[in-house]
């Protein structure tokens, strides 16, 4: 036994298997992602899930009334992946967005005890943050200075809040694979908690 | 030099001529379009036909209006505007002009060898 979920895809309504709905979901993330730099993503987009209704329609018959994940999966090796529909243009694509290993630092807002300076600055040297933070502490009870550091540093230092800054952070390159597997930690970090 | 990169390069450009080239026979949606450049060989995942369709779109060379349609939801349909008559027109002529290029230089390069 399965759960399904039901779902509207391009003005059609689907039952849909849990672990399908999970691997269209996440395909449709990546091609937001993709397209997030173009005019009209929200139209592309839109015109691609109607296109990929039309797939599962033709799937369906009275004997069988469920999108399972075998017909996610072909529809999406008949759309392309985006790497696929960017074609050879994804080494151009991750320059834009920086040249390998640059990363800045940001402000790191999922490990943060206070302000997520010293985890921010843990990722971006590639130490443990608890390194940073005694050296703060320390820093901070030799006569305050630790604290005036820290608080110029909060304000100067940007929070990392959308994936590409958080993947910048921690130094990795830029580019759609990285983007869809922080998306894909972070889908499963949920889901997980939505099963506990 | 990547073989596979030279033949996507190529065929990037001849798609958007191919998309316009179907759509001044006679107005059609987006299945349509995809069902023709399949045939011809044209185009491998179905993904990059939309966004090429949107900057088209974009660009006052296509327009679309929605039609009904028996089988579900209503579908867009695209069709030439007067400016896209006007660039497919020139894109015509240069497809013309390079093939008969392309051919000088292969024949040349024959006569050469042989």
């Amino acid at each position: 036994m399965k759960l399904t979920i039901s779902i509207n895809l391009g003005g059609y309504s689907f039952n849909i298997d849990e672990d399908a709905f999970a691997e269209l979901k996440r395909y449709l993330k990546n091609l937001e992602l993709h397209f997030a730099e173009e005019d009209s993503a929200s139209e592309i987009l839109s015109d691609i899930e109607s296109r990929m209704a039309e797939l599962f329609k033709v799937k369906l018959t009275s004997y069988k009334q469920v999108i399972t994940i075998a017909d996610v999966q072909q529809a999406i090796s008949v759309m392309g992946t985006p790497e696929d529909i960017s074609d050879n243009e994804k080494r151009t694509a991750g320059d834009k967005f920086s040249s390998p290993g640059y990363n800045r630092m940001y402000r790191d807002p999922d490990r943060r005890i206070i302000g997520g300076v010293c985890s921010g600055m843990g990722a971006y040297w590639n130490i443990e943050p608890w390194i940073v933070r005694v050296i703060f502490l320390i820093l901070a009870m030799m006569g305050g200075l630790g604290i005036l550091i820290y608080l110029i540093l909060y304000i100067v230092l940007p929070e990392a809040k959308t994936t590409s800054q958080k993947i910048e952070m921690k130094g990795d390159p830029v580019n759609i694979h990285n983007i869809k597997e922080s998306v894909k930690k972070e889908f499963d970090t949920v889901t997980k908690k939505m099963k506990l | 030099m990547d073989l596979e990169n030279t033949k996507a390069q190529m065929r990037k450009g001849i798609l958007e001529y191919c998309i316009l080239s179907v759509l001044s026979r006679n107005s059609c949606y987006a299945s349509d379009i995809i069902r023709e450049l399949k045939e011809a060989r044209v185009i491998v995942v179905e993904g990059t036909l939309y966004p090429l369709l949107t900057r088209q779109k974009n660009a006052a060379l296509l327009s679309y209006r929605w039609e009904e349609s028996q089988q579900g939801p209503p579908r867009k349909y695209y069709e030439l505007t007067q400016e896209g008559r006007e660039y497919l027109d020139d894109l015509d002529k240069s497809w013309d002009e390079l093939v008969k290029s392309v051919n000088l230089i292969r024949s040349g390069k024959k006569s050469k060898t042989t």
